[in-house]
C-alpha cells in the first residue's frame, strides 16, 4: 500500500512506465494473494458466517427434521413471540445475565490484583504463570466434574474441610439449592477464567514504560495516585479487551451449568445455552431454538456495547 | 393410566417359534422406501455380511454389550458388530443421536433407544418404520404390550430389547437387626427408614432419583399414580393441579425436608443413589432392575448377601405402581447396510441373546418365549417379584413428551428443594405441560 501511494507521485515518464510495470507486477501479487487466500476464507465462511446467517434464517421458520433433512416453513416472528412470552427464556436470560455480570466484574478486580502482584513480585512469576495457568488449560468439562465432586453433598470435599474446621455442622449440598447452585457455578468460573484476565493484565502492565510510573512519583504521587491516574487509565484496552472477551464467554456459558448443576435445582441455572440445547437437541424445536441463540446474540453485542461506552466514560472522568 | 403389560404373563402361546426371518422371500434393498403395499418381511437376511454399528450406553455398567457382540458374531462370521459408546445419561445419549442422525449419517445403523422415545424419533423420521421391513410374524415374538409402546401412528419404529421397571430394594440385615417386617405401604417405608436412622443403624432411610432430569419423572409418576392421579387425562388434557398429584409431591417433599432421605436427593441421579445403597449407606432403594445384580456383585458393593427386593409399595397399601422403562432396538433411516442391522435386531431380540439378557445379566427379556422360562425365577429375586408388578407408563405418546417431562422434573425438582411450595410447583408444572402439549412454548 504505502509503496502504490509513493509511486503515484513520481513525475518522470520513464520513472512513470517503471513502476507502472511494476505496480501490475505487484497488483498480480495481491490478485494472487487474495486468490491464496480464498481457499481458507472460504472455509472460515462456511464454518462460522453461514452457520450464523444459517441459524437467524432458521429462526424466521418451523422447522421440521424429516429423514431429507429440514422442513422449513415461513413464519415471520412467530418463534421470538414464543420467547417473549415465555417466563423460561425470561428466566434464562435474567440468569446469564447477572451470572455474566458478577464473575466478569469478579474476574476483572481479582485478576487485577493478581496480575499487579505478579508484576511487582518479579521474582516468582515464572512459577506463579505456571501455577495460574492450570484453571485456565483444564477443559470445562473436567474442571466441571472436578468442582462437582468438591461440592458434593455426601463425599465432597468441601464439607469435609468445613466439618473440620466447624463451620458447618451438618454436610450441605452444595448445589441443592437455587442460590447455592449460583453460587457454586459462579466460584468455579471465577476459579477457572480469572487467570485468563491476570495474563492479558499483566501483558499490558509490561508495556508501560517504567519511566511513567518513576515521573509520577517523582512529582509526589502516592501508590494509590499512581494507579488511578497512570496504570489504570494505560490499562484500558487490555481491560477493556479482557473484559469483552469474559463478556462473549460468560453469556454463552453451557458446559459448566450442564455438567455442574444440569440446569437445576429446578430451572435456576439454566443459561441461555442449556435453554437453546434443551430447545434444538432434546426437544428438536429448531425454529424456537435457533431464535432463543440469536437473542442471546442480540442480547450480549448489546451488554458489550453498554460494557464500552461506560467504560470509556470512566477512563475519560478518571483521567 | 391401566396398562398392565404382562410382561411375564402365565399363560399364552408357549410354543412362540422364532420367526425365522433368514427364510424371507422377495428383495428389496432401498432403505426409508415405505410402501405400504409391501409384503411383510421383504429383506433378504441370510446373505447379510459386513459391518454394523451399534450404538449404545453402558446401561448397565456391566459387560453386557460386549457379550452380546461376541455372541451374535459367533453366530453370523460375515457380519462385524462395532460398538459405540454413547453417554449414560439418556437424555445427553438422545441429543449425540439426534444430531448424527438427524444430519444425514449412515451410522449408526441400530441403535438402543429410550421406550420414551418412539413418538419423538418417529415424528422427526430418525427411525426407520420397522413393520415393512420385517415380517409380521417377527413381532409376535414379544411379551403383550410392548409392541404398542413402540408404535406411533399405526406404524411401528422399534424391536423392544429389554424391558425395565422399578423395585424397592431394601436392607434385609438391617430390618432384623431392628426387629422390623418388610414394608407394605409408603407410609410404613418411610415409619421404618426413620427409626433405622434413630437407632444409628444407617445413614439414609431412603434414597431415589430427585435430580432435575427424567429419572424424577418416572419416580413422580409412580408416586402420583399410588395417589390415584396422573398426568394427561384421557383427552390428552394435563391435569397435575390435582389433590392427588399434591399428595404425592408433598410425600416426597416432606421425605427429602424431614431427613428420612438426604438433603442431596435433589441431585441424585441413579447411579448416585446406587452409590448410596451399595455402600451401605442406605436402608431402601427405588431403583431398576440392574440394581440387584449391581448390589451384588463383590468389589462394588458392600451390601452383597443383605439386600432384599419387593414390588414398589403404595399409599396405604402393597400394591404400587411401577414405571415402564426399557430400551428398544432402532435402526437409522440412512442406515447403507439395512440386511445386516436387521439380521442383528433379529439375533439380539431372539432367544439366545435374550436368554444371555436375562440369565447373565438379570435383565428382563422382551421375548416371551424366554420370559416363561421358569428357571428365571431361581436367578433372580427380581422375576418372581415382575408378575405382582403394576405398570404406569410416562405419558410419551406425544411427540413433544421431552418438554412435557421437562415441565415435570424442572417443578417437582424445585419443590423438593424446598425452595417453591407444593401448590406453586404443580401449578407451574400444570401450566408448562399444558403449552408443551399444544406445541408451544419453549
Amino acid at each position: 500500500m504505502p509503496y502504490a501511494a509513493g509511486a503515484e507521485g513520481q513525475p518522470d515518464v520513464s520513472g512513470r512506465i517503471r513502476v507502472r510495470r511494476h505496480r501490475t507486477h505487484q497488483d498480480g501479487d495481491r490478485r494472487a494473494g487474495y486468490l491464496m487466500l480464498l481457499p481458507s476464507a472460504v472455509v472460515v465462511a462456511g464454518v462460522t458466517v453461514f452457520p450464523i446467517l444459517y441459524s437467524v434464517w432458521m429462526s424466521f421458520h418451523d422447522v421440521h427434521l424429516t429423514v431429507n433433512g429440514y422442513d422449513m416453513r415461513f413464519t415471520g416472528l412467530a418463534n421470538y413471540g414464543t420467547l417473549v412470552h415465555s417466563s423460561a427464556f425470561w428466566h434464562s436470560a435474567w440468569f446469564t445475565t447477572y451470572y455474566a455480570v458478577v464473575t466478569v466484574f469478579a474476574e476483572l478486580i481479582l485478576g487485577m490484583l493478581i496480575a499487579l502482584a505478579i508484576y511487582r513480585v518479579q521474582r516468582l512469576k515464572n512459577l506463579s504463570l505456571v501455577v495460574m495457568l492450570i484453571p485456565w488449560s483444564l477443559i470445562t468439562v473436567v474442571s466441571a466434574q472436578m468442582w462437582s465432586y468438591i461440592y458434593n453433598g455426601v463425599y465432597g470435599v468441601l464439607n469435609a474441610i468445613l466439618q473440620a474446621l466447624h463451620l458447618i455442622q451438618a454436610p450441605v449440598t452444595w448445589p441443592g439449592t437455587s442460590t447455592g447452585a449460583v453460587l457454586s457455578m459462579m466460584v468455579a468460573d471465577i476459579w477457572k477464567t480469572t487467570p485468563f484476565v491476570v495474563i492479558i493484565l499483566l501483558g499490558g502492565l509490561q508495556m508501560i514504560p517504567a519511566e511513567y510510573h518513576e515521573a509520577a512519583v517523582m512529582d509526589g504521587a502516592g501508590p494509590w495516585t499512581v494507579f488511578w491516574k497512570v496504570t489504570f487509565p494505560l490499562l484500558r484496552s487490555s481491560i477493556a479487551l479482557a473484559a469483552v472477551f469474559r463478556i462473549l464467554q460468560a453469556f454463552g456459558v453451557f458446559d459448566l451449568p450442564f455438567v455442574l448443576t444440569g440446569g437445576g435445582p429446578g430451572n435456576a441455572t439454566t443459561s441461555l445455552a442449556v435453554l437453546g440445547e434443551q430447545a434444538l437437541f432434546q426437544n428438536l424445536h429448531f425454529g424456537v431454538g435457533a431464535a432463543v441463540a440469536v437473542s442471546t446474540v442480540l442480547m450480549v453485542l448489546t451488554l458489550s456495547l453498554i460494557f464500552l461506552s461506560a467504560f470509556r466514560a470512566l477512563v475519560e472522568e478518571g483521567a | 393410566m391401566k396398562p398392565v403389560l404382562a410382561l411375564v404373563s402365565s399363560a399364552a402361546a408357549a410354543g412362540m417359534l422364532l420367526a425365522g426371518c433368514g427364510s424371507a422371500q422377495t428383495t428389496a434393498n432401498t432403505p426409508g422406501n415405505s410402501t405400504n403395499a409391501n409384503p411383510a418381511g421383504s429383506i433378504d437376511l441370510s446373505h447379510a455380511s459386513g459391518t454394523v454399528v451399534w450404538a449404545a450406553p453402558p446401561i448397565t455398567h456391566t459387560g453386557l454389550r460386549k457379550a452380546l457382540i461376541d455372541a451374535f458374531e459367533k453366530s453370523h462370521p460375515n457380519i462385524h458388530v462395532e460398538l459405540q459408546d454413547q453417554n449414560s445419561d439418556t437424555d445427553t445419549n438422545r441429543a449425540s443421536l439426534t444430531t448424527t442422525i438427524g444430519g444425514g449419517s449412515a451410522t449408526p445403523d441400530v441403535y438402543l433407544a429410550d421406550v420414551i422415545w418412539p413418538a419423538q424419533f418417529a415424528n422427526a423420521q430418525l427411525a426407520l418404520p420397522l413393520d415393512d421391513k420385517l415380517p409380521k410374524d417377527f413381532w409376535d415374538r414379544f411379551s403383550d404390550g410392548l409392541v404398542e409402546g413402540a408404535t406411533y401412528q399405526g406404524h411401528i419404529y422399534a424391536a423392544p430389547f429389554f424391558a425395565d421397571t422399578a423395585f424397592l430394594f431394601y436392607r434385609k440385615d438391617l430390618l432384623e437387626k431392628a426387629n422390623l417386617p418388610v414394608p407394605t405401604s409408603w407410609e410404613q417405608v418411610e415409619q421404618e427408614a426413620k427409626t433405622l436412622q434413630q437407632k444409628g443403624l444407617v445413614k439414609y432411610g431412603f434414597v431415589w432419583q430427585g435430580a432435575s432430569y427424567e429419572g424424577l419423572t418416572c419416580d413422580f409418576t409412580e408416586f402420583l399414580a399410588d395417589a390415584g392421579g396422573r398426568v394427561l387425562d384421557d383427552s390428552g388434557k394435563p391435569v397435575l393441579d390435582s389433590d392427588a398429584a399434591k399428595k404425592a409431591l408433598s410425600f416426597l417433599r416432606d421425605l427429602v425436608q424431614s431427613g428420612v432421605s438426604p438433603k442431596s436427593e435433589v441431585t441424585f441421579k441413579e447411579n448416585d443413589t446406587m452409590d448410596a445403597f451399595n455402600q451401605g449407606d442406605a436402608a431402601f432403594l427405588r431403583n431398576w432392575t440392574y440394581a440387584w445384580n449391581n448390589s451384588q456383585t463383590p468389589g462394588q458393593s458392600k451390601v452383597v448377601g443383605k439386600v432384599g427386593v419387593v414390588a414398589l409399595p403404595t399409599f396405604g397399601g402393597s400394591e404400587g405402581y411401577s414405571c415402564v422403562g426399557g430400551w428398544d432396538l432402532m435402526v437409522n433411516p440412512h442406515t447403507k447396510n439395512l440386511a445386516a442391522a436387521l439380521a442383528f435386531v433379529d439375533w439380539m431380540t431372539g432367544p439366545d441373546a435374550q436368554s444371555i439378557l436375562a440369565k447373565r445379566f438379570g435383565e428382563i427379556p422382551t421375548n416371551k418365549q424366554v420370559a416363561q422360562d421358569p428357571s428365571l425365577a431361581q436367578l433372580s429375586p427380581v422375576f418372581s417379584v415382575i408378575p405382582k408388578v403394576k405398570f404406569v407408563p410416562r405419558p410419551a405418546q406425544t411427540p413433544n413428551y421431552p418438554q412435557v417431562s421437562q415441565a415435570i422434573y424442572t417443578n417437582v425438582n424445585q419443590a423438593l428443594t424446598g425452595s417453591v411450595s407444593v401448590d406453586d410447583a404443580l401449578k407451574k408444572a400444570q401450566q408448562q405441560v399444558q403449552s408443551a402439549v399444544s406445541g408451544s412454548g419453549l
